[in-house]
């Protein structure tokens, strides 16, 4: 799905695209003369984008150590909120971002509180067994509302050029979005008392207990939380891609190995992961034949896994 | 009817549930049960379009949905030696399926071997793949999620490399040539039928095979190894049982299963591609007939697979809506982890001991909770 996705995107699609980077950027190598420089700038576009889908997966894992495989689903809710708000009823996209977030962020809670808050104790793989079960149901919702055609919110945003380097406007949008939200976060968990709540349970959940946490609040908060990540990941795509119910299957998949990468559970790793995946990706698809660079990808992903499974900043939220 | 008290009913039941939980603590309950099944499943594609009181299992289900049935089957028993017996949970069983579907396809297309030795060579690379991927996350003893994730990637990286290469096969994947063009006829030896019921049977030896090497397993000293592993690696490990051997030989001997399926799926249907056989879905269907009917049992998968896959089939058929079977998928998965974690192999007990608990012997209800492995 992903090989295919980039061919398709890159050849039809007029938005700029996550599929369409190599082409476009071949065609810029003809008129620019440092293809490096142009690349280097799709792949901090698209860095920034993985951190953000990694964020809310790293934290899930971090404080509840559950992998949440509906991550990607409940992005493609996200993308479809944003686009289906915006075509029904021609709401802006500064409204309908923050109100996908708060959807997802209700979603998260409900979803957390009817199938997982019940299992915490069970197996790692009976909660990565229901999350894949909720994933299933969420993108078959997505898939029979409003069919498996690719869609698009037709914004023709344009893109700017700044000293040769061309730059999607679209896609320079999500990155501040994201950067922005990164920062909120980042302090909310720094600064806040139930930002340290959050973090003392993610070091240590039986001590956070003792010190009086109500853990299991916590828990449906941070699953929230990061179903909310995942529904701004989401909610900012449609600025510079076609959507489809499948889009969230390699985001998932690479915010995987981003999570991996970066040490599960860790904040700044999240990021590390992230710019080091866009990177890949984007240079990958520029110089290696077909999927090459998702092949890429998954030899880093087994490698860290081997050599250094904790990650590159492994540890807890709290660093 | 009338005549009979009360008491009388109660300790009737109180009596069948005795007598049913003596027979599961018997050696030969397994054997006996599975012979049971194997027998209904002989003849089940025969009795399909018999009418019993105006009504034919046919209208709902045709051959071609058993075969399917029995193809998940097969693979979730494959899936259950390493994932269900040595709780080393694997999410990329797609990847030895694959293997098995591209082994025998792609050398049937290039050099023209025979489909059965190509089955073969492709379970031996399935095998060896699993054992490279056992090597490399054993070692360096990645278990729960890692382990999980580890086994993902490396069936997303076969999936992503047979898309790329060409020389495999590329996006496109490949066609099943007819039989006479590796010199042979319809049939057996071509591996290759007409017809639906022959490709029905052929998976059923198939399962038989894969569940009495299964059950061979479970009852020898090697299972007991495997289990024990399960229910606590270190203490495994601190009373001798060399842990990293014996996870190996689970997922050798299970990728080697569970790439027959994938053999056969090459042969059933006239084209394969990555996209169909290593995608992230195939993980799904493999593990979750032995989710459902119960992990870790022989009979599980089996049961499982039958509660799966006519169910999703029949929601296809009588719901237009794509994805709605998916729907099902979901819904199961969810369900039965939360609400029935022991799988459709535990619902005749809990019957036995709802009815139990209304019988004069409350107290045995409990008792028996947790000392069902079949």
């Amino acid at each position: 799905m992903i090989a295919t996705m980039g061919f398709s995107f890159g050849s039809v699609a007029a938005l700029p695209s996550i599929g369409g980077l190599a082409t476009e950027s071949a065609m810029v190598a003809f008129i620019q003369p440092s293809t490096a420089l142009q690349l280097i700038a799709f792949a901090i576009l698209l860095g920034g984008i993985y951190g953000l889908v990694a964020l809310g997966l790293t934290m899930i894992f971090g404080v509840m150590d559950v992998i949440n495989f509906a991550h990607g689903a409940m992005m493609v809710v996200g993308m479809y909120t944003v686009w289906w708000t915006a075509t029904a009823f021609g709401l802006h996209p500064i409204l309908s971002i923050p109100l996908a977030v708060l959807g997802l962020f209700a979603l998260g809670v409900l979803v957390h509180l009817t199938t997982i808050s019940s299992i915490m104790d069970a197996p790692q793989e009976n909660q990565l067994i229901v999350t894949f079960g909720i994933m299933l149901i969420l993108i078959s919702a997505i898939e029979i509302t409003f069919s498996t055609d690719p869609q698009s919110l037709g914004l023709g945003l344009g893109s700017v050029a700044i000293a040769g380097v061309f730059l999607p406007l679209g896609q320079l949008y999500a990155l501040l979005i994201a950067i922005s939200a990164v920062v909120v976060v980042w302090l909310f968990l720094q600064r806040t008392q139930l930002g340290r709540a959050i973090r003392g349970t993610a070091d240590d959940r039986t001590a956070a207990q003792y010190v009086g946490i109500n853990v299991p609040r916590i828990d449906y908060l941070t699953f929230g939380i990061g179903a909310a990540l995942a529904g701004l990941a989401g909610a900012v795509i449609p600025l510079f891609q076609q959507i489809n119910p499948y889009l969230g299957d390699s985001y998932l998949i690479n915010a995987f190995v981003i999570v991996v990468l970066g040490g599960l559970g860790s904040f700044p790793g999240a990021l590390l992961g992230g710019l080091i995946v866009g990177f890949v990706h984007v240079f990958g698809q520029y110089y290696l034949p077909g999927s090459g660079y998702q092949i890429s990808i998954f030899l880093i992903f087994i490698l860290v896994l081997l050599l250094k499974p904790e990650g590159l900043l492994g540890g807890g939220v709290s660093e | 009817m009338v005549s009979v008290s009360n008491a009388d009913v109660s300790s009737r039941l109180d009596q069948a549930r005795r007598q049913y939980r003596t027979f599961q603590s018997k050696w030969y309950a397994t054997p006996a049960i599975l012979a049971g099944i194997f027998g209904l499943l002989l003849v089940l594609p025969l009795v399909l379009d018999l009418y019993f009181f105006g009504f034919s299992l046919g209208s709902w289900i045709s051959v071609h949905v058993l075969v399917i049935t029995l193809v998940w089957a097969t693979a979730a028993q494959g899936w259950n030696v390493m994932s269900g017996y040595t709780g080393q949970f694997s999410f990329g069983h797609a990847a030895f399926f694959g293997l098995g579907a591209y082994g025998t396809i792609l050398l049937l297309n290039t050099v023209g071997l025979n489909p059965w030795l190509g089955m073969l060579i492709g379970a031996t690379v399935a095998s060896l793949y699993g054992l490279l991927i056992g090597v490399l996350c054993f070692r360096y003893d990645l278990r729960g999620h890692y382990f999980a994730l580890a086994t993902l990637a490396f069936a997303e990286l076969l999936r992503h490399t047979f898309n790329t290469f060409s020389q495999l096969g590329g996006a496109s994947g490949y066609f099943k040539p007819l039989p006479r063009s590796y010199g042979a006829e319809f049939g057996f030896a071509a591996f290759q039928f007409r017809e639906t019921l022959p490709y029905y049977y052929i998976i059923l030896g198939f399962l038989v095979v894969v569940t009495a090497v299964s059950l061979a397993i479970k009852q020898s000293r090697l299972g007991l190894y495997l289990f024990a592993i399960r229910e606590d690696e270190s203490a495994a490990a601190a009373v001798g049982i060399p842990t990293y051997r014996y996870k190996l030989v689970g997922i050798g001997v299970s990728a080697f299963f569970t790439a027959w399926a994938g053999a056969f799926w090459a042969m059933y249907f006239d084209t394969i591609r990555p996209d169909t056989v290593y995608e992230l879905l195939v993980n799904v269907e493999i593990l979750l007939p032995a989710i459902v009917g119960g992990v870790g049992t022989v009979i599980g998968p089996i049961v499982g697979a039958f509660v799966v896959i006519p169910l999703s089939e029949v929601a296809r058929q009588s719901v237009d809506i794509t994805g709605f079977d998916r729907v099902i998928y979901g819904l199961l998965l969810v369900g039965i982890v939360l609400y029935s974690p022991q799988g459709a192999i535990s619902w005749p007990r809990r019957a036995v001991e709802l009815i139990g608990a209304y019988g004069p012997s409350k107290r045995n209800a409990s008792a028996t909770a947790d000392d069902d492995d079949e």
